[in-house]
């Protein structure tokens, strides 16, 4: 058993993952991205047990020269739409492609957060990261299988911006390292005026507010804790089958966001999303004539 | 004068979230779904020993406008900032599912039936985002809230109307963006980083939070209709508010989901070139990006009204 920090090293995950020598860095088909766009944004074709895949990784080494908010895999304006982009290019290209032959993307995560600057402000940041995870929401609505791989970093925006769209999402296994939260507890501990051991015993029981891969797991946020860097590739292309599979059964959010609600549910740690929406639903009803 | 009346009048930017959503609909059309008397609050607040609210911070509901069915999410920012928490991101969630079934019944009955009555989601934003108390429930229901928007693209509109205090920061600030129309106040601020964050991340010389004017000339209303990042800048009443949303509906569905500033490749990479222009400006502060796209004195523009604004402004192109 292999445990090492993976947190950083994006581009070495790519090479642990996708079928030795296959990664084609910046080349979609037949498009081609310019090395300088969003250097934070690692995109490219690779094949995964033989079959072409799309990868979408974070590069913390990279510092992008025009933004000096955005290194150590801060997304920026350009990395997010360079990402938003690639999506866009895929669905383009496969377009005509059998829903079961479309190529999957494949999201390396490994980012800190959204760039916080002045400039992503005035030309608004909300729309970069928006753009992303509405082309993955489309592309996993239209047959794509989108799969998000957590080997370091899913913090907050970012992990909403490239990672919470997918169909399915893994993650390595905390003895990696891995973080996925919105808010460090030291944080929660100032704000709420708690200290650290009673939220650490209130988490126990509560899954909400803790950081950590374990309570995301509890809460749906993670389909699956892959617990051995060697079994990264097989656990990718086993999910990569589940969600064809039940893509092609045809039921309605059978994966992504809405299933990620469902198995919240499933693990105890969302109870109280389905009680609200079946109340609504329920009181729409009665009313419903007056507005239909 | 009745109470829907003394509500046009009203200040959006003053005003609750209960009184914003039965005033933006036709008057006495709007019913609440799981209000206060359902008492669905946040279980996990009193354990961190936080008071609760019995609409979790956001009123939900249905009302008309002419005959559309209007689903309405009308966040409180009185309440713990408006933040998004388990209860509150499931009640936007149902919100999103009650317009499709709407829809989908509509269909049933015929495409010119659907044309006439077409619902619509609007959504009344006053939140930072993400709750910290429940952050992780917090933060998946935003990515299901995003995946609603796509999944009502090519069917029913989603119209965000912003001009509360609070503003729309965070996570929120993204799904604003991801939404067909964006109606503002001069008083409504948009951004994804709030100031204070900002400062706190980069430094007082990147950010001063503490200037007020400095937060409205890169988040306000008048920013964003410059920017093109809002479509409709009104007049801080409901009323105004009203009227705006109420004109808009009568537009057909591809008019309305012309004024979408992302999600088609068109509009990436319409949105790149911006980026990159970004760079090319270097602005130190918005007034440079006004004084680029032709707003000869930008220094006058924070003092105008919104009618002398709107009558003079240049937007880019």
């Amino acid at each position: 058993m292999t445990v090492e920090m993976m947190i950083g090293r994006g581009r070495e995950a790519i090479d642990m993952i996708v079928d030795p020598g296959s990664f084609q860095e910046n080349r979609i088909g037949e498009s081609e991205f310019s090395p300088e766009l969003g250097p934070g944004a690692v995109v490219g074709e690779a094949k995964l047990a033989g079959r072409d895949i799309v990868v979408i990784a974070n590069d913390a080494e990279a510092i992008n020269e025009r933004f000096p908010v955005v290194y150590f895999g801060v997304i920026g304006m350009e990395e997010a739409y360079k990402m938003a982009k690639t999506v866009y290019t895929v669905m383009r290209q496969d377009a005509e492609k059998a829903a079961g032959e479309k190529r999957p993307l494949l999201l390396i995560v490994d980012t800190p957060g959204n760039a916080p600057g002045k400039i992503e402000e005035i030309f608004g940041m909300n729309k970069a990261t928006g753009a992303y995870q509405l082309a993955l929401a489309e592309a996993r609505r239209c047959g794509h299988a989108v799969v998000a791989m957590v080997i370091g970093r899913a913090i907050s925006g970012a992990f909403l911006c490239h990672g919470l769209q997918a169909d399915h999402i893994l993650s390595l296994s905390p003895e990696f390292g891995t973080m996925i939260h919105v808010m460090p507890l030291t944080s929660i501990s100032r704000i709420t005026k708690l200290d650290i051991e009673r939220l650490e015993q209130l988490a126990e029981n509560n899954p909400v507010f803790a950081a950590g891969p374990d309570f995301f797991y509890r809460l749906g946020g993670v389909d699956e804790m892959v617990t051995e860097l060697e079994d990264m590739p097989s656990a990718i292309n086993r999910h990569i089958q589940e969600i064809e599979a039940a893509k092609a059964a045809g039921v309605a959010d059978c994966t992504g966001p809405m299933y990620h609600g469902k198995l919240g549910e499933q693990r105890g740690g969302r109870m109280h999303r389905r009680p609200v929406i079946e109340r609504m639903t329920a009181e729409f009803a009665a009313v419903a004539e007056q507005y239909l | 004068m009745t109470d829907w009346q003394a509500l046009q009048q009203k200040s959006f930017y003053e005003a609750t979230a209960r009184e914003r959503a039965n005033g933006i609909v036709d008057a006495a059309s709007f019913t609440e779904l799981a209000g206060p008397r359902d008492r669905m609050s946040s279980p996990h607040l009193p354990a961190l020993g936080e008071a609760i609210e019995f609409d979790d911070g956001v009123v939900t509901g249905v009302g008309r406008v002419g005959k559309h069915p209007v689903f309405v999410i009308s966040q409180e920012g009185r309440f713990i900032g408006g933040a998004v928490g388990e209860v509150h991101g499931a009640k936007m969630v149902g919100i999103f599912q009650l317009a499709q079934q709407a829809y989908a019944q509509l269909a049933a009955k015929g495409a010119d039936s659907l044309a006439e009555r077409l619902p619509a989601v609007v959504i009344s934003f006053e939140t930072g985002g993400v709750r910290l108390h429940e952050a992780n429930a917090g933060l998946l229901a935003h990515a299901e809230v995003m995946d609603q928007i796509q999944n009502a693209r090519g069917k029913f509109p989603v119209i965000a109307l912003i001009g509360s205090k609070i503003g729309c920061f965070g996570g929120m600030g993204f799904v604003a963006a991801a939404t067909d129309l964006i109606i503002m106040s001069e008083l409504g601020r948009l951004g994804l980083t709030g100031p204070e964050v900002i400062e706190q991340e980069m430094g007082r010389e990147e950010f001063n939070a503490s200037d007020k004017a400095l937060v409205y000339r890169t988040t306000g209303g008048k920013h964003k209709y410059i920017m093109r990042d809002c479509n409709q800048l009104v007049e801080d009443s409901i009323g105004a508010f009203r009227t705006a949303l109420a004109s808009a509906l009568q537009q057909p569905y591809a008019e309305i989901a012309r004024c979408r500033r992302i999600g088609s490749e068109a509009l990436v990479d319409e949105q790149l070139a911006l980026a990159e222009l970004s760079c090319e400006i270097q602005p130190q502060d918005a007034r440079d990006v006004w004084a680029y796209f032709g707003n000869a004195d930008a220094a006058a523009i924070p003092e105008q009204t919104t009618a002398d604004f709107l009558r003079t402004v240049r937007r880019r192109p």
